[in-house]
């Protein structure tokens, strides 16, 4: 049997976060303090393994940690608890293009974001009107990325993160935007990754999508795992759950 | 679309923050992978920085110019701080461009982590290219500053090159070594504690006065006592000493120089090891 591409083991991120309290008088007289800081808890034990070859997603409420989630198998991130084992390179493609510079051009955040995930110049140079052509800019290209619309921009991320040709792919809310056409074209794209053996995970709120797309499903609540399953069943669940206030 | 699975590669992360020997092998590695990327960051910085201004690139020279105009007419001319030093102007000179090259670094290092904080979260590579880049940059602004300093030393106090400019790379080296260190060290100070950076510039201030910039050595010369002891014990002193020595043929004080040596090891190499086993937390905090 192959080994997983991605193991979780038990883990855990805080972060800490401050709580500034409304300043009064009887306050700065007393003196005491305007802030205190407090731990979130952004996950909590959490443990779970997706096979090569999956689409696995991850569902849950605004705050329940699927970003955070993403981070740690990202290792961009490093958790407080835990360990995480990944197999393969990955790439991480969130909303709007969020991992980009909206002062430099087009064509210095392909360059850009190339080099951080560790190519060559010369290589990312090979791939450049591959990376146009596939995200449809043309001479859009070399205008600054604060002009372009949200279509162009998750037509450039998706385009840049493909010809990367991770092994696994990480989505944080991409899918909701983009026209018919775009979205077709990068559910195909994705195919091709699964074919060659490659992994998808994807943490979204159209659960449509979800339930067509992947082979597994998690829902995670405040950090921790309620359900891993089949599709229908941990969807079917979460929708059904009455609203929870995020931690 | 490639159909081929290039990379098996497998990474575990934990929560075990000190890399083995093999560990920092293997960051050494990656940091030489991902040299391009350090250099295409700190050539955009390079540019970018002035780019609305029309002057541009200039201003990396003229920054530090104008700030040792200000000192020579402040205390070369009001205090007449040059007691009869004919080379006042180039030890001045001198002194403000290479102490401008730490300071700068100083600051940017913390700079050149908030500022890619979109490439942080999302994609892996070694930090340590951040405050690379951030040395780097200023580096270069420093290399070009260095043409200037005999632009002016030459005509007012017939200062140039001779043969122990051969020095000057070593000494580069050594500088840009330091910084480097010490850019990671406020990175890593500042992330977690942004206080850090509202401390930076009065701990630079006091830096410059304490070093022997503004002021020539014949002003504490024979005081002794721990006066003469703070001083060299200062890095800048022995730094100064070895660029003085490159660029104005001056006497070098060796036992300056080994202290300054000291330095920069300690600086360098904790500044680094600090930096690189705390990264990983680094995103909690951004």
């Amino acid at each position: 049997m192959t080994p997983p591409a991605v193991s979780v083991r038990g883990v855990g991120v805080a972060y800490r976060s401050y709580v500034e309290r409304v300043p009064t008088v009887r306050r700065l007289i007393v003196g005491r303090r305007l802030r205190r800081s407090t731990t979130v808890v952004a996950l909590d034990d959490v443990s779970f393994e997706v096979d090569k070859g999956e689409t696995f997603g991850l569902v849950g409420d605004n705050g329940a940690g699927k970003s955070t989630l993403l981070r740690v198998i990202a290792r961009t991130m490093r958790p407080n608890q835990g360990s995480v084992t990944v197999r393969g390179e990955t790439s991480t493609l969130l909303q709007l293009g969020a991992g980009f510079n909206p002062e430099l051009s087009g064509r210095r955040n392909v360059y850009l974001s190339g080099l951080a995930h560790g190519l060559r110049k010369a290589e990312i140079t090979r791939l450049y009107d591959d990376i146009v052509d596939y995200a449809g800019l043309n001479e859009a290209i070399d205008r600054p990325l604060k002009s372009y619309s949200s279509g162009m921009l998750s037509r450039l991320a998706f385009s840049i993160s493909m010809h990367l040709l991770p092994d696994i792919l990480l989505l944080d809310e991409v899918l909701a935007v983009g026209d018919a056409g775009f979205r077709s074209k990068s559910l195909d794209a994705m195919r091709d990754l699964l074919v060659r053996g490659g992994t998808v995970i994807v943490a979204s709120h159209s659960l449509h999508m979800v339930v067509e797309m992947c082979d597994r499903v998690l829902w995670l609540e405040r950090g921790r795992i309620r359900e891993v399953g089949s599709p229908d069943s941990v969807v079917e669940a979460y929708v059904r759950s009455p609203p929870v206030a995020a931690g | 679309m490639n159909l081929v699975v290039e990379s098996t590669e497998v990474s575990t992360v934990t929560t075990n923050q000190a890399p083995s020997l093999s560990g920092w092998r293997t960051y050494v590695r990656n940091l030489w992978r991902w040299r391009e990327f350090g250099w295409f960051l700190a050539m955009g910085n390079l540019k970018a920085r002035n780019a609305s201004t029309s002057l541009g690139l200039f201003w990396w020279v003229l920054n530090p110019l104008i700030m040792a105009a200000v000192y020579f007419l402040v205390f070369g001319v009001l205090f007449d701080g040059r007691r009869g030093d004919e080379d006042f102007l180039a030890w001045l000179l001198s002194g403000v461009f290479a102490f401008n090259f730490t300071a700068t670094t100083m600051t940017s290092g913390a700079n050149s982590i908030l500022a890619n904080r979109n490439l942080l979260v999302n994609i892996r590579f070694p930090r340590l290219v951040l405050p690379f880049s951030a040395v780097i940059e200023t580096g270069v602004g420093f290399i070009l500053s260095i043409a200037v300093f005999y632009v002016i030393a030459w005509p007012t106090n017939g200062v140039l090159p001779g043969r122990s400019i051969i020095w000057l790379p070593a000494a580069i080296g050594l500088h840009a070594f330091f910084n480097l260190g010490l850019a990671a060290l406020t990175a890593r100070l500042a992330i977690p504690f942004r206080d850090i950076n509202n401390l930076v510039p009065h701990i630079t201030r006091l830096w410059l006065y304490l070093s022997p910039i503004i002021w020539p050595l014949s002003l504490i010369e024979g005081r002794g006592g721990w006066l003469g002891q703070l001083a060299s014990a200062n890095p800048m002193f022995g730094l100064l000493s070895f660029y003085r020595m490159a660029l104005m043929g001056r006497e070098l004080d060796i036992a300056a120089f080994v202290t300054a040596l000291l330095w920069v090891v300690l600086i360098g190499a904790g500044g680094i090891i600090s930096f690189v086993r705390h990264e990983g937390n680094m995103v909690r905090y951004l």
